[in-house]
């Protein structure tokens, strides 16, 4: 049986959406369940990610309700090693892991659906934020109080504070976009992807990455932050603004249902998925640990990304996978926009050139130092290695012999802190850079974390505010002027530091 | 996590010849190694009567070069990622001179460290107990610190990978300090299990390099909660085992 996922936004997001009431009271029976249950709400959500052991806020016993939160009685140690804390994030792997999630989730509420008489072929449905119209906003059933019969809405949950931190939960575009989408390789750079690349960065034995693939930090991270929030007072934030509290909202699985929509859109579209074995074979191949979900069945399903690398190898579809074959290859899109932009006949660089040398990041220059962040933000000289700064600029005079001028980013190295509920827009002489959400930023923090306590760093793809420096003569400068500033006021207990800023180029050459 | 390929693989390919050649040395001639093996027990005899200081000079340089041996033989494989991420966060014309001031924090550290426990077990040496008796309880320490979670703790510290500064002296210190207190974490975890192979009494070789397999495997661990756990090197295995089978169904795929 193929299984269609439809629209929340259908008959308005409304419970007259029978996908979502169903959804609901499948949610609702999953939550009867005991937390050691490998079948309960509680479970799922801590083989993404848990704060069990906590005493204090984020620990799942300090949670505010809705939901009630269970703390006991806990799975045996060797179920928790192998099931919770599983999720991939900051790497390659982070598009099929959760897409396995999603298929085991699924399978879980439709057992519970049918149990309860519902439809044998419930499917989950997507909040796509980024849809037409009042999509931007969260499907009204999910502030419901009460299901139409009178019942507590398991699809309520309190701590859902939003971007403004005041209860309204919408996704803010800009800066949420799906800018991702014109991406045209899944790891790695070229005029289209900038790093680290669209499904995330090889992360290797070490799997010691640091960097969000470009589908991940926008608009899977951002997306994330803007729904949880912070709560008005108090050191408590969303629980969608942290990855060990994000999938005990129910939001988390139409969130991510839209994300692995949008990879499969981009697959569609004609973009391929690594053929690396090492991704393919999944992080086992490299000695970490399997990707393990529980089906209701009572049998543990592990799985590899080979196995849920396209929709056509599994037995779903989406409603809307708007895919129409490109009008003109992508390819030409970027380096088009860029020639235009530095006034050149798009003809200028011949396309067996367009490739980038990832060989050749450098680095241009930094701010050393650790800044701390306040609500006021930061604004800091970003001062530039003269030798390298004219390598860059000579590299415009190049594109007459055929070849690109350097692709620039900007990184924020080693951010720490305390509280992931942020974002940071930064600007660079005066052009906004982007966006970051920090979601994911207590854990990376965390000394004894899959980390070990390096913080997360983000890439920001500078290379238009270069472009735009280059033609009003204002490269050839000692720095760069750089401001941070945060969506919301920043709590004391947060601790937000940013360890270096600094600028790298990639040349073409 | 991979960022410049060059680089990664520039790094990889010397510090695997390094390790190569520091293996070479230890098969064919181990006599610089030997010295603080079994030699330790006996320089307790020689140490009490008047030594002359230019053969004292020599045997301690003799000493420094067998630990320098030993360390890029043992430790050379784990320090991939540290000095990838020393060099990727540096200019390009400084890229060598921050990685030799990360390489001379780290051996210093080493040296240091293995002075002390040198003139430990000089001293211990000193009274003349059975050698079965130091074998028996440096394994004892050996097994409990590697089952510690001070063990766990400082496996944890060396994934950490500090900012370091990019311009001027703040750029050398930090690259200085990065591998003072990442040979420190280093040690701290592998102390241990390098001392292990010294005071055996024989088939030192042999348990170098389970010594090495253990080390490098642990390693490749990503950073768990501190606690008391039997420590295997089950990671390196694991992933000899499953690229071995890739390789090997890539083949099959081929032929088909
Ligand atoms: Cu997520």
């Amino acid at each position: 049986m193929a299984y269609t996922r439809n629209n929340a936004w259908d008959n308005n997001g409304t419970f007259q959406n029978t996908s979502l009431l169903w959804y609901a009271k499948g949610v609702g029976i999953m939550q009867t369940r005991a937390l050691d249950d490998l079948n309960s709400w509680w479970f799922f959500a801590a083989i993404h990610g848990e704060y069990l052991n906590e005493t204090n806020y984020p620990g799942w016993g300090s949670i505010p309700g809705p939901p009630q939160v269970p703390t006991t009685p806990l799975p045996s140690k060797s179920i928790q090693d192998s099931y919770w804390n599983q999720c991939q994030h900051q790497s390659w792997y982070f598009p099929p892991w959760h897409r396995g999630y999603l298929l085991a989730l699924e399978a879980q509420i439709r057992a519970a659906v049918v149990s309860l008489g519902g439809p044998k072929n419930w499917a989950l449905p997507y909040w796509n934020y980024l849809g037409p119209n009042n999509q931007y906003k969260m499907p009204p059933a999910f502030a419901q109080q009460t299901l139409p019969d009178g019942s507590p809405n398991p699809l309520f949950v309190e701590a859902r504070y939003g971007p403004q931190n005041d209860g309204d939960i919408f996704i803010p575009i800009p800066p949420v976009s799906e800018q991702c989408q014109d991406n045209t390789l899944y790891t790695g750079s070229n005029p289209n992807t900038p790093r680290p690349g669209y499904g995330g960065p090889n992360t290797g034995f070490s799997h010691s990455g640091r960097l969000s693939g470009n589908l991940e930090s926008n608009p899977h991270n951002q997306v994330h932050v803007d729904v949880g929030g912070q709560a008005p007072q108090g050191n408590v934030w969303g629980l969608m603004s942290d990855p060990g509290l994000a999938a005990l909202d129910p939001i988390f699985y139409l969130h991510h249902a839209n994300i692995d929509r949008m990879w499969a859109e981009w697959n569609a579209k004609g973009n391929s998925n690594p053929t690396a074995s090492n991704w393919l074979n999944g992080p086992a191949a490299v000695g970490q640990r399997e990707f393990i979900m529980p089906m209701p069945d009572c049998n543990a399903w592990v799985y590899t990304p080979a196995q849920v690398n396209s929709l056509s190898q599994l037995n779903y579809e989406y409603a809307d996978l708007s895919s129409p074959a490109p009008t003109q290859p992508v390819a030409f899109d970027a380096t088009t926009r860029r020639l235009t932009r530095l006034g050149l006949p798009p003809t200028v660089v011949a396309q067996g050139d367009r490739m980038d040398n990832e060989n050749s990041l450098e680095l241009v220059g930094t701010h050393d130092g650790t800044i701390s962040l306040k609500s006021s933000g930061a604004r800091v000289q970003l001062r530039l290695a003269p030798e390298v700064n004219q390598q860059v600029i000579s590299s415009f005079a190049a594109t007459s012999e055929g070849t690109l001028p350097d692709q620039v980013y900007l990184e924020l190295e080693n951010v720490r802190g305390a509280q992931d509920a942020y974002k940071l827009t930064v600007n660079v002489n005066g052009q906004t850079a982007g966006t970051v959400a920090l979601f994911g930023l207590r854990r990376a923090s965390m000394e004894d974390g899959q980390h070990g306590g390096q913080g997360l760093t983000f890439v920001l793809d500078v290379t238009e505010i270069i472009d735009n420096l280059h033609m009003n003569n204002a490269l050839d400068v000692d720095s760069l002027d750089v401001r941070i500033t945060p969506n919301n006021s920043i709590s004391e207990d947060a601790n937000i530091s940013v360890g270096r800023i600094s600028i790298y180029r990639q040349s073409y050459q | 996590m991979i960022e410049n390929a060059r680089i990664r693989s520039r790094i990889v390919a010397s510090v695997l010849l390094i390790c190569i050649i520091a293996w070479t040395i230890i098969l064919v001639n181990p006599a610089p190694l030997m010295f603080h093996a079994h030699h330790l027990v006996t320089y307790s005899g020689a140490s009490r009567s008047s030594f002359p200081i230019i053969l004292l000079l020599r045997q301690l340089a003799y000493l420094v070069l067998g630990w320098v041996i030993m360390l890029s033989a043992m430790m050379s494989p784990t320090l991939i990622e540290s000095i990838q991420h020393v060099a990727e966060r540096s200019f390009k014309r400084q890229r060598g001179r921050a990685i030799g001031l990360f390489i001379i924090g780290y051996v210093t550290v080493w040296i240091v460290t293995n002075s002390a426990i040198l003139l430990i077990m000089l001293s211990i040496s000193l009274l003349e107990l059975p050698s079965h008796h130091l074998i028996i309880g440096v394994s004892i320490i050996a097994f409990l610190w590697q089952c510690s979670p001070i063990k766990q703790r400082s496996l944890n510290r060396a994934h950490n990978h500090r900012e370091l500064a990019a311009f001027g002296l703040a750029a050398d210190l930090d690259t200085l300090y990065f591998g003072i207190t990442h040979g420190s974490w280093c040690i701290s975890s592998c102390w241990a299990l390098m001392l292990f192979p010294m005071v055996l009494p024989q088939g030192h070789v042999a348990a170098m390099a389970t010594m090495t397999f253990l080390i490098v495997s642990e390693r490749l661990e990503a950073p768990k909660t501190p606690t008391w756990h039997l420590r295997f090197p089950g990671k390196l295995i694991q992933i000899s085992i499953a690229q071995t089978q890739i390789l090997f169904s890539s083949q099959l795929l081929k032929q088909e």
